[in-house]
């Protein structure tokens, strides 16, 4: 018998007007020392059902129908105190920010007790014990960890206490949701290997909860993919990934650049995921309005769940013709110019750590001599992994930080220096794109006047016809409809508000734009969206880019020329393609292998038999 | 419309903000509200009960004091003291504190470290001393009491300000704005003041009320205004000695402070409420 079976779970909001399904008729099953994983745009409904095991369903949710057995009993029914004993026990949870999920305030030692006292492990030797399990998940010099704080350990060292507290009570079911999203992805290589092994030791049934297509095929045995709340997809991993069925897990794959093969289009999802309320307006196929497959059944008729191969179900019209769905062809390169745009020669950045009297300073290099050019309409990508430098390179060059020693040169000018002249000059040529829309965009400014903002200080002060007609004119360049110029930020999505974020740095047509992980965060339709607004963008205006990012992929299908990054030196460079198929430095090549091509690595397939 | 007056639909604002404006219609008809002259001495109706108590009289609605002056008129008058140091009091510390917590939290630094140590030896000063040091140097006065709040009360604004100071300074958008160009005075009142205003205006009422609290105290002491002028700290002064006869000369104008005191402060706190985003985000999104 499966240890966990769900069948037909519905979740639904209740609201003054009536009930909203987040989540309908969800079914699986899945049995001991295996993996399942729950695939899905945001909004989907996957971190629903994780949720709803652990009653934790924001304010509002219930499930309203179906039935959660684990191990014969009902979940949902379940008296509190019985729910209680088996949370944190028999089912365990690794969450998705390490950080947040560990008290600031609290060593450790401290809390790995506590949850020891909480499955019965705790009292005399609790040490030991503890000791023990953070050895089997490999942390270097556990005992001398008991007594640090959360904030002195690394994001992948935080995550690594917390699957051993999580596996501390050798439990039968785990729920991992997003547990590599905040990581980089070397470290998430090793934590997904990590979880792999554990599960193998004590047989421990998985449900991952990922966005990543490509990471649930490498490590789940089945993956259910979910569109607004309904299963489109369920089957074997590696199936699902090689021939997919429905036209969502077609489209999604194909949303996403890859690492390596031939250069290849990304396909667009028109427009986004309906959410609740549309939901329950829709008819026919929740996915119809993006589908490329979609006729009048489709809008008339939701389609159930329906075999397409051993144990491999579609909920589509039109399963066999996915596979017709094809890539848009690879994008034009624009011919890169000669001129120089932006020069860098022996760049550094040292920030004083510490400072003591008559001893002089301690120094932390950030940004180790770094040398490069970006040319004429050049999209330059830097990947590496957080710490890095890569951002103080970001903020070094576009002023917020001064270089410690080095030249670096705008369009054959002198820009290390910091009167007034230059300091204009530099802002009108040079705009960085922020990472984090939510804080880059005044939240109780209008859009309009956030992509207008620089013409307000420009002098003379362009007329506020002009700078109307200019606000328009980058709205529509962005593909932002019009009546946005009203809004505020907070009543935009998250891809709307990073177009925004870019519409304002493009403000005055400067000759570089610094992007800071712009396309990090966000869904993957919405990324391939952004991507192609960018490479529009260039050919229309005919600007260079510096784009930081830690997704390799998408750094290969966006820029010419790629600078790695690696402990504040660049380690190599070179065009993108040379470099992503004959990667030189070591790094390089550890950074391609630790991203998920979507195969199964041989050390997890011997895990998991 | 409709959206720019959404924090009058708090409950909280709506009761202070009457009992406000009660007090401001007091004080700009107390000429013509009091009933009688409030420095004007009765001798021979003395210590008059409330109208509700036996011998009570409708000349003193709510009786007179131990030299027989109207207890209501001395009320209504007095609120003219309490507001006029409650208004111009808060206003001169909010914008000496917040001025200075704006430089402190959007340059840091050496400028923050100067700024924040001359806060923490003006805190260091127990403020009733200091207002009563200053009261003696300085003499009594309408203009010196204010005086007095401001030099003391600046600090409270200064340190909760430049918190939230630093942490919008360091958002992307203000970044962004000084790389759009934007002069450092420009980024203060476009950027940073909209985020810190709900902030400012919050404690602002709270300050009055402390205000008010603080110019009774003086008056108490008979360090505020002159004798010659009705304030409601004199008159809880004067009531000690008839306390047994006379209970109401002490409470009247105990409760006149207390209720201003409350009006400003649930104002305050439905404020903080209604505008504070860190507050009402999770309810509105």
């Amino acid at each position: 018998m499966a240890l966990l079976d769900v069948n037909r779970l519905t979740v639904s909001l209740t609201t003054k007007t009536g009930t909203l399904d987040a989540v309908s008729d969800l079914t699986f099953s899945l049995e001991p020392g295996r993996t399942v994983g729950l695939v899905g745009e945001s909004g989907a409904g996957k971190s629903m059902i994780g949720r709803t095991i652990a009653q934790l369903l924001p304010p509002g949710f219930a499930v309203s129908g179906g039935a959660l057995m684990f191990d014969g009993e009902d979940l949902v029914t379940m008296a509190p105190d019985r729910r209680r004993a088996l949370l944190g026990r028999d089912i365990a949870f690794i969450p998705q920010e390490p950080l947040s999920a560990l008290n600031p305030v609290l060593t450790i030692g401290q809390q790995f007790r506590e949850h020891l006292d909480h499955i019965g492990k705790g009292g005399a030797g609790w040490k030991d014990r503890a000791v023990a399990e953070m050895e089997a998940v490999r942390l270097t010099d556990p005992r001398g960890l008991l007594d640090r704080y959360p904030h002195q350990l690394s994001g992948g060292m935080c995550q690594r206490v917390l699957i051993a507290m999580a596996f501390a009570s050798r439990p039968r079911l785990l729920i991992a949701d997003e547990p590599t999203t905040a990581l980089d992805v070397s470290v998430q290589a090793q934590i997904v290997r990590l979880i792999a092994e554990m599960q193998e030791r004590d047989g421990t049934a998985v449900i991952f909860i990922t966005h990543d297509l490509r990471l649930a095929a490498e490590i789940c045995d089945e993956v259910i993919v979910l569109y607004a709340g309904r299963q489109a997809e369920y089957g074997p991993a590696e199936v699902l990934f090689r021939t997919p069925a429905h036209p969502y897990t077609r489209c999604l794959e194909l949303a996403v650049p890859d690492v390596a093969g031939a250069p290849r289009g990304l396909y667009l999802l028109p427009e986004r995921m309906p959410g609740l309320k549309a939901i329950a307006e829709l008819t026919g196929c929740r996915f119809a309005g993006r589908c490329p497959l979609a006729d009048a059944r489709c809008r008339a008729e939701e389609p159930a769940l329906a075999e397409v191969g051993a144990g491999h179900v579609s909920a589509c019209w039109k399963s066999f013709a996915t596979e017709a769905i094809a890539p848009p062809q690879a994008p034009d390169r624009v011919a890169t110019g000669q001129e120089k745009i932006l020069e860098a020669q022996g760049l550094t950045k040292s920030f004083v750590t510490k400072w003591r009297m008559f001893r002089g300073a301690t120094l932390f290099h950030a940004l180790k001599s770094a040398d490069f050019i970006v040319r004429d309409a050049e999209f330059v990508g830097v990947v590496g992994e957080s710490g890095s430098g890569k951002s103080t390179l970001a903020r070094t060059l576009i002023g917020l930080e001064t270089p410690t020693s080095g030249a670096l040169e705008l369009l054959g000018r002198d820009i290390t220096g910091t009167d007034g002249g230059t300091r204009d000059w530099r802002q009108a040529q040079m705009q960085i794109v922020f990472q984090d829309p939510q804080s880059a965009l005044n939240p109780r400014r209008k859009v309009g006047t956030i992509v207008g903002q620089a013409l307000e200080v420009e002098v003379p002060r362009p007329a506020g016809a002009e700078i109307e007609a200019r606000i328009r004119q980058l709205l529509s360049e962005t593909g932002l409809s019009q009546e946005m110029v009203a809004r505020y930020p907070s009543q935009l999505s998250g891809g709307q508000k990073q177009r925004v974020n870019i519409a304002r740095a493009l403000c005055r047509l400067p000759r570089l734009l610094i992007a800071d992980e712009i396309a990090s965060g966000l869904d993957v339709s919405v990324q391939a969206q952004l991507l192609n607004l960018l490479l529009r963008l260039r050919a229309e205006l005919g600007f260079s880019m510096l784009f930081i990012s830690h997704d390799l992929a998408v750094v290969r299908y966006l820029c010419d020329r790629v600078l790695v990054m690696s402990k504040g030196e660049i380690v190599e460079s070179g065009a993108t393609e040379d470099v992503f198929a004959n990667p030189r430095h070591p790094y390089t090549r550890s950074l391609l292998a630790a991203v998920p091509k979507g195969v199964r690595q041989p050390a997890m397939t011997e895990a998991s038999t | 419309m409709e959206k720019r007056f959404f924090w009058l639909r708090s409950g909280r604002v709506i009761t202070g903000l009457s009992i406000i404006a009660l007090l401001v219609i007091c004080a700009l008809f107390a000429p013509w509200l009091a009933p009688n002259d409030p420095t004007e001495q009765d001798i021979l109706n003395t210590l008059v009960p409330p109208v509700w108590q036996t011998g009570g009289d409708w000349t003193f609605p709510l009786g007179t004091d131990g030299l027989g002056r109207c207890v209501l008129s001395r009320i209504i008058y007095g609120s003219r003291i309490a507001l006029t140091v409650a208004v111009f009091g808060a206003l001169g510390a909010m914008i000496l504190g917040s001025v200075l917590a704006h430089i402190a939290g959007y340059f840091g630094g050496w400028v923050d470290w100067v700024i924040g140590r001359v806060v923490e030896i003006w805190l260091s000063f127990p403020p009733v001393i200091l207002s009563l040091i200053l009261m003696v140097g300085l003499g009594a006065g309408l203009q010196n009491v204010i005086l007095a709040i401001i030099v003391v009360d600046w600090t409270r604004f200064c340190r909760v300000l430049r918190s939230d100071v630093m942490v919008v300074a360091r958002r992307d958008y203000v970044a962004a704005a000084r790389l759009l160009g934007f002069s450092h005075w420009r980024t203060v009142t476009r950027e940073i003041l909209p985020a810190t205003l709900p902030l400012l205006i919050t404690l602002m009422s709270l300050e009055m009320g402390v205000a008010v609290v603080v110019e009774a105290i003086l008056s108490f002491v008979g360090m505020s205004v002159g004798a010659e002028v009705p304030a409601w700290g004199q008159m809880i002064a004067d009531a000690r000695a008839d306390i047994y006869q006379a209970p109401w000369t002490l409470i009247l104008p105990i409760l006149a402070i207390f209720v201003t005191v409350f009006g400003f402060n649930i104002l305050g706190d439905g404020l903080r409420r209604t505008l504070d985003t860190r507050l009402t985000q999770t309810e509105r999104a």
